[in-house]
């Protein structure tokens, strides 16, 4: 089992916690997300992405409005609510306990 | 030469090679069917669609106004399977599976997939949607892929020329299942509800594509080609029913053989004919009165007897009046014509249905009426209860 096969379940995991970054920081629709993760080990698809921010929108983490784009029909935008910024910034604290622990037990 | 069909998403349309239109379908549907009870599906599903939809627009041109099959491939293998985030139940086992390096891999696959339950294996449920007593006609016809409206012509039919009709409903109704999930209902027509749901909505966004199309040129090509296919439907439709119309004739003379043979025999059988049908119809009436007022023609039934009971001797007794007649008319059509011989109404009198009723109406009179009967059923039944009992300890024992 290589590394990346091994960690797909943590990439998985924490796709919701990249999502909530990448919206924290401006207004976007789908394609932008994509091509900001596009580069990364957390590459992902439509077919993933739509689902999830579906999920998140529920749970009103993130909200979206229809913004007319200059090509083809309206596109749906999304932003973080109060509750998502919330819990961005309790995952983040979570994110950098973990990453200390990592980074403090044993050698490299 | 490619067929070209042409479908709309999100209010736009586009024409799709048919390998192609049918890729995206199954695509569609596999999506549809992982959101199941998604609280969002539709909208998910719109999402999808829009994009797949954008993802069209890029490869079009002036000079190239189809997407082939290919391209329609890659935009599949591009948007990735859906997953429903909202389940987890995929668990890491899938997701190993559909991870973003999977992605071009996973999704031949997940439009091969569903390829083969486009023909989904059938089913016979009753359909309670648009039923009008238990939904066994609605089942029968979506099983048979005929229009409802001929197979409650047939059990009318049934009912009142050989009796048996209405007994065949009611069994029916018993041991046919109900196609109560979504699930159910697909294997009960055969067609993904789904499927059949994208289709009416690419049908209906025919005419509101129509209104957003800006460019006048492509606005008549389209136009154009959408009638030609409407044109089409209906070449075909018609060649279809003149086709059903042939067979049908054909058959009814094969398996009848009523040729009358002179002037005297013709007017005979329509006479008996005639009477048959009198007895019909009065036998309708009375079933009618039976059903609307509990009593024959204000004849109240005899204390005591369910209605059931009441209907299978009603219908009985109207089988008993016919079968003379029947006969005769069977025999005034033979008569010397050396057609084959009489064997015909015999069998349906002596069917096994009408054993059956008259064997629950033996039973029925049994138990109310000697003391000795309803003991030896009481002991069977508890009997009955008991092996069914036994059978289900077995089949629950590990």
């Amino acid at each position: 089992m290589s590394v990346n096969e091994k960690f797909t379940a943590i990439r998985k995991g924490l796709l919701e916690f990249l999502v909530l970054k990448i919206v924290s920081a401006d207004k976007v629709y789908v394609a932008d997300i994509l091509g900001q993760l596009s580069g990364t080990e957390f590459a992902t698809q439509e077919g993933t992405l739509y689902p999830l921010l579906s999920k998140m929108r529920r749970e009103e983490l993130v909200d979206y409005e229809w913004k007319e784009s200059e090509a083809g029909p309206p596109r749906k935008y999304y932003q973080l609510t109060d509750k998502g910024r919330e819990q961005l910034r309790e995952t983040s604290e979570y994110w950098q306990k973990i990453s200390g622990t990592v980074k403090g037990l044993g050698r490299d | 030469m490619n067929k070209v069909i042409t479908i709309n998403l999100n209010g736009i349309a586009y024409q799709l090679e048919e390998d192609g239109f049918e890729a995206l379908r199954a695509y569609l549907d596999a999506a549809a069917r992982r959101l199941e009870g998604n609280p969002d599906k539709a909208e998910i599903i719109a999402d999808i669609e829009q994009s797949i939809g954008d993802k069209f627009r890029t490869m079009l041109a002036a000079s190239k106004t189809v997407v082939v099959t290919k391209e329609v491939e890659d935009v599949i293998a591009e948007m990735g399977p859906v997953e429903d985030d909202a389940g987890e139940t995929g668990g890491p086992a899938s997701a190993a599976g559909r991870g973003p390096a999977a992605g071009a891999k996973g999704a031949p696959e997940s439009s091969s997939a569903p390829g083969g339950t486009a023909g989904a294996a059938k089913r016979l449920y009753k359909v309670r949607d648009g039923a009008m007593i238990g939904g066994v006609c609605n089942g029968i016809a979506a099983f048979l892929g005929i229009d409802v409206t001929i197979v409650r012509i047939a059990f009318v039919f049934m009912a009142f020329m050989w009796g048996t009709g209405a007994l065949l409903y009611v069994l029916m109704m018993i041991i046919i299942p109900s196609a109560n999930t979504p699930a159910e209902k697909t294997a009960a027509t055969g067609i993904p509800s789904t499927a059949e749901e994208f289709i009416r909505r690419a049908k209906a966004g025919y005419y509101d594509g129509m209104k957003t199309f800006r460019d006048k040129k492509a606005y008549r090509e389209w136009k154009g080609q959408f009638k030609r296919e409407m044109r089409q439907h209906k070449r075909d439709f018609k060649r279809g029913i003149e086709q059903n119309v042939r067979q049908w004739s054909q058959g009814w003379r094969q398996h009848w053989g009523l040729q009358p043979h002179s002037h005297d025999t013709w007017i005979a059988g329509s006479f008996l004919t005639l009477l048959i049908t009198i007895v019909s119809v009065v036998g309708l009436c009375a079933l009618l009165s039976l059903l609307l007022t509990g009593s024959i023609f204000t004849f109240s039934l005899p204390a005591g007897m369910p209605l059931w009971m009441a209907i299978i001797l009603l219908l009985l007794i109207f089988q008993i009046l016919k079968w003379p007649l029947k006969a005769a008319r069977y025999s005034v059509y033979y008569h010397g014509t050396g057609g084959p011989g009489y064997c015909g109404h015999g069998g349906f009198f002596f069917g096994t249905l009408w054993w059956v009723a008259i064997l629950l109406i033996v039973i029925w009179v049994a138990n109310h009426h000697s003391v000795r009967a309803h003991e030896v059923l009481d002991q069977l039944r508890h009997e009955s209860h008991q092996f069914v009992d036994s059978v289900r300890d077995w089949w629950d024992k590990p």
